[in-house]
């Protein structure tokens, strides 16, 4: 019954969608719940996760599509990204050369060995993105969408806390701070601020790809 | 939701689809470096831009795909169960990696994002 696990992952979706906009308690996103809840279920009725996947992996595939329809908000919000440019410029730059170089610090202070720091470097930019750049640099791709998408998940929970001690208040620094570091789950949390805030974190999140693209190689060469 | 929004946003969800495809096979056969979602966000907002591709023609579909992005994350995030072996060895050590790093970083880009912003006299001094 390959339509049995993808309608489960749409009813928990749609109810922990529910539960998060009554409680709004940051624990409780839809991006925690659900995985949550169908992990256990796989668990309790003893399904291994290839049932799973060949019911519901088209349900990952929209990740494209979801992507492709940003050009939507940025076109509707172009005038913001006009008058927020430099910012977004300047934000996204110096985050995506720091989460590489940070990555790697923290890889090798924390006893990594060096595949794990090659996969986890480019760990902030876009999954497609992370898992060529990891490719290139001699990492391993499953580390790498594994971090990857913790790093999404990291984002959503810890950046509302940054948002709040660090007293981020303009739309155009809170979607820089979550589309940089935590790319396209970044930006599904920035629009809880706002559809500014959102496309200002669409563009910071094109922003890191590039910048991790480009930058990613020269970097990770001086930890050699 | 009326029958008739329905049906629209399934069309220009399917519209949407079929264009991921398109760029998806573009970046392949021009071996270009960067993903072809990107390459599709790109086209798409120059197409909307140009007024080649009418904003009518894709909104409600695009603004229903970009509200459900969550949910697009589930099964790669239900994927972990694999990597059992994995998040036992070195589950802790690239945790904390993953925490410190990501937090750094977003403070870096909010800070430099807020500061630029408020250079220029923008919003930020609220």
């Amino acid at each position: 019954m390959p339509f049995v696990w993808p309608a489960v992952t749409v009813l928990v979706y749609v109810c922990s969608k529910r539960l998060y906009a009554r409680t709004r308690k940051l624990y409780l996103t839809p991006l925690v719940v659900t995985p949550a809840v169908v992990i256990s279920l796989l668990l309790l009725s003893g399904s291994s996760y290839d049932a799973f996947d060949r019911g519901a992996h088209w349900i990952g595939d929209m990740i494209g599509p979801a992507t492709i329809s940003l050009a939507v908000t940025l076109h509707k919000h172009l005038h913001v990204l006009k008058k927020h440019v430099r910012a977004i410029a300047a934000g996204a730059t110096a985050g995506g050369l720091a989460a590489v170089a940070v990555s790697a610090v923290l890889a090798r202070l924390f006893g990594l060995a060096a595949p794990f720091m090659d996969s986890l470097a480019p760990k902030s930019a876009t999954t497609p993105v992370a898992l060529s750049v990891s490719g290139a640099l001699g990492g391993v791709p499953t580390i790498t969408a594994v971090a990857t998408l913790a790093t999404g998940l990291t984002g959503m929970i810890v950046g509302p806390l940054l948002v709040r001690w660090m007293r981020i208040r303009s739309s155009a620094g809170r979607g820089i701070l979550l589309g940089t570091a935590a790319h396209a789950a970044g930006i599904a949390k920035a629009f809880e601020y706002g559809a500014d805030a959102g496309a200002c974190a669409g563009i910071a999140m094109i922003c890191t790809a590039f910048v991790t693209l480009c930058a990613a190689a020269p970097i990770m060469s001086l930890f050699q | 939701m009326k029958t008739n929004t329905i049906v629209k946003i399934a069309l220009q969800v399917g519209f949407l689809i079929a264009g991921t495809r398109a760029s998806e096979m573009a970046a392949e056969a021009l071996r270009l470096p960067i993903p072809g979602s990107i390459l599709g966000l790109l086209a798409l907002f120059a197409l909307l831009e140009l007024k080649i591709v009418k904003l009518a023609w894709i909104e409600l579909g695009a603004e229903w795909l970009v509200a459900q992005m969550l949910l697009f994350f589930v099964p790669a995030t239900v994927g972990i169960v694999r990597y059992k072996p994995l998040i036992v060895e070195s589950g802790v050590a690239i945790l904390a990696t993953i925490l410190l790093s990501t937090a750094i970083v977003m403070a870096i880009a909010g800070l430099t994002g807020e500061r630029s912003g408020r250079a220029r006299g923008g919003e930020a001094a609220s």
